[in-house]
């Protein structure tokens, strides 16, 4: 007991060291002990409160954000283009809000983005990202671009019930719903298509395509939609997933749906014969620009004729859009119509020069003209460089007949460096010439003296001599 | 005597050769083709001719010519077989430890130092350089006397 009350007077006077002592080291100690994980750089640390401000975390964070404002443009798209969420699209549109770490789904939403839109406009959602921003440090100013407004969202709103009421409106033949822009093209469609035996006519509009449903081209009914006869089907599904994968949707996996539907849906008539030229490898075009490209139908009658029996005409050719693209190459042709592709013509111009190649004789002219072609520059320093290069001119020109070649003298010599202890090489040339000129000299000499003359018998020379006169006799 | 490497009788041959092998080497051997040792050499010259083909050419001059005269006192050739180098026109020197550096002289020991030989004044000429360094070993450097200009 006495000790206790001892050891407790003493610590009552000898608060204060020991205390300091404890205080300085946890100022220092404090922060440093707890770890936190930071969602933003992706990693647990321990420096508390100073760690928003070291640049890399202001790096990844700024990274972090403007990723997700891009799926956040995308919403706001939504937001100003309201467009009806066809079901089989729903399980693939989620969002995750990174200030709430909550997934969106719109599995029950009748628009695309509609939950997205409701929770950014939330208070909830206001509240974490509040809190996201303190904790993160992103700067309390940008609260307002993270989140929508209320005034957006009754705007919005608006737009969503006026187009529930055309999708109601527009109900006899329609598979699903229409698009209010072009209500009106769609009621002709129902109104032109009511007999089904007829073939089609020449439709040809332009639309710009800024919304994730496909346009119907005519109108559906399910039955037709089954069991179509037709030869080259296969050919033309290819070419349908071919075209719905160009297709620019709000995701890449609702493509694969489209791709998926018209491969069931056997009408591939139209499409399939006119758009073959035209979407020949431009899906990548297409693809890029994703909401607003403008896309060009046309569909000709010529196309229709062909598929013709009177079940083809007024199949279901929804999901039909026909990726045109926005260079037409209507000319060029392509494999059904047996043009050649367009490797070959380069392939031509090769073989030409391979052929020219061949024909020159000497090993030399066809690895320098492979090499100029293999090797990109060669060494300006090598040896001869410069010799190189006129060699080459000058053997282009005799190829193509300009110069008519120059045969070296007889006197050429390359560049020969002989044995030699001093001097450059070019002396020794030099030495080689002068030794070449006595030796010729010399020759020159020894030839000059001697002088071959015919031989002439004496009894010949007597002969002359008679004439002449009295010269020597034997 | 290898088939697939030409033989030049004539100086203009000669001339022609040289000016045209651009941007690679160019490897002349002056012999005879009946000795033995110049068979020797142009069994291995034959045998990496495809193989260096990409950055040699190998041409064989016959030294019993008359229009090849010139060339055989140009180069002071006296012992045959000898293997002369050209680059661009240029000629290349090796120093490989013997007392003639502007030819080879004699046979090859193998087909890969022949390869190693005309890579080495590849890469120097390429480089800009007009003398090598042999990269083969002394062993295999075939030696002999030279017999000096005047002597």
């Amino acid at each position: 007991m006495e000790g206790l009350q001892q050891q407790q007077q003493q610590s009552k006077r000898n608060p204060m060291p020991n205390n300091e002592k404890m205080t300085k080291k946890n100022k220092k100690n404090n922060k440093t002990n707890k770890f936190e994980f930071c969602k933003v750089c992706n990693l647990n640390h321990d420096q508390g409160r100073r760690h928003i401000y070291f640049p890399n975390h202001i790096k990844s964070l700024s990274s972090y954000l403007s990723r997700f404002h891009k799926k956040l443009s995308d919403v706001r798209f939504f937001l100003k283009n309201p467009s009806l969420l066809r079901p089989e699209h729903a399980p693939r549109n989620r969002l995750w809000c990174v200030f709430c770490d909550s997934d969106i789904e719109e599995l029950d939403s009748l628009f695309a983005c509609g939950n997205a839109i409701t929770h950014f406009a939330s208070a909830e959602h206001l509240k974490n990202l509040n809190y996201f921003l303190w904790k993160y440090g992103g700067g309390m100013d940008r609260v307002d671009s993270f989140r929508i407004s209320d005034e957006d969202v009754s705007k919005w709103e608006k737009k969503c019930e006026s187009l529930k009421s055309f999708a109601s409106s527009s109900s006899e033949g329609s598979y699903g719903p229409s698009l209010g822009p072009w209500k009106d093209i769609q009621n002709k469609h129902c109104c032109e298509n009511t007999d089904s035996n007829e073939k089609n006519k020449v439709k040809s509009f332009k639309f710009s395509f800024s919304n994730s449903v496909l346009p119907l081209q005519c109108s559906t009914k399910e039955r037709y939609q089954v069991s179509h006869p037709e030869t080259n089907e296969i050919a033309s599904a290819g070419l349908f997933s071919y075209n719905a994968t160009s297709l620019p949707l709000s995701t890449e996996d609702n493509m694969h749906n489209w791709g998926m539907h018209l491969n069931k849906s056997t009408s591939m008539d139209l499409t399939a014969s006119t758009c073959d030229p035209v979407y020949s490898g431009n899906q990548h075009s297409l693809v890029e620009n994703s909401w607003k490209c403008s896309v060009d139908w046309s569909l000709s009658s010529e196309g229709v004729d062909r598929m013709g029996n009177g079940k083809s005409s007024n199949h279901v050719l929804q999901n039909l859009t026909q990726v045109f693209p926005l260079l037409l190459e209507e000319s060029k042709g392509n494999v059904h119509t047996g043009a050649p592709p367009p490797w070959f013509e380069k392939n031509e111009e090769n073989e030409l020069n391979f052929q020219v190649d061949i024909g020159s004789n000497t090993n030399s002219l066809a690895s320098s003209s492979s090499k100029s072609r293999m090797s990109g520059k060669l060494n300006p320093k090598r040896v001869g460089a410069a010799w190189a290069e006129k060699r080459k001119i000058e053997i282009e020109m005799e190829k193509r007949g300009e110069i008519v070649s120059s045969s070296c003298d007889t006197d050429w010599l390359p560049n020969f460096g002989r044995v030699w202890q001093s001097g450059t090489r070019k002396e020794s040339r030099k030495e080689f010439e002068m030794e070449k000129h006595k030796l010729l000299k010399v020759e020159c000499l020894s030839e000059g003296t001697i002088k071959l003359q015919p031989y002439i018998s004496k009894r010949m020379r007597k002969d002359t001599g008679q004439f002449e006169g009295p010269a020597d006799c034997s | 005597m290898s088939f697939l490497l030409t033989t030049l009788t004539k100086k203009r041959e000669v001339d022609s050769i040289i000016r045209d092998t651009i941007d690679k080497v160019l490897v002349l051997r002056f012999g005879r083709a009946s000795d033995a040792v110049c068979l020797q050499l142009d069994d291995i010259l034959g045998k990496s001719a495809r193989g260096v083909s990409k950055f040699a050419t190998i041409a064989l001059v016959d030294i019993d010519s008359e229009d090849v005269q010139v060339y055989v006192k140009y180069f002071d050739i006296t012992l045959i077989p000898s293997t002369v180098f050209f680059f661009n026109a240029h000629h290349m020197k090796m120093d490989s430890g013997t007392a003639d550096h502007t030819k080879w002289i004699g046979a090859f020991h193998r087909k890969q130092d022949f390869i190693d030989v005309v890579e080495a004044i590849f890469r120097g000429a390429m480089k800009g350089k007009l003398i090598v360094c042999c990269p083969l070993p002394p062993e295999r450097i075939p030696k002999f006397q030279l017999l000096f200009k005047d002597v």
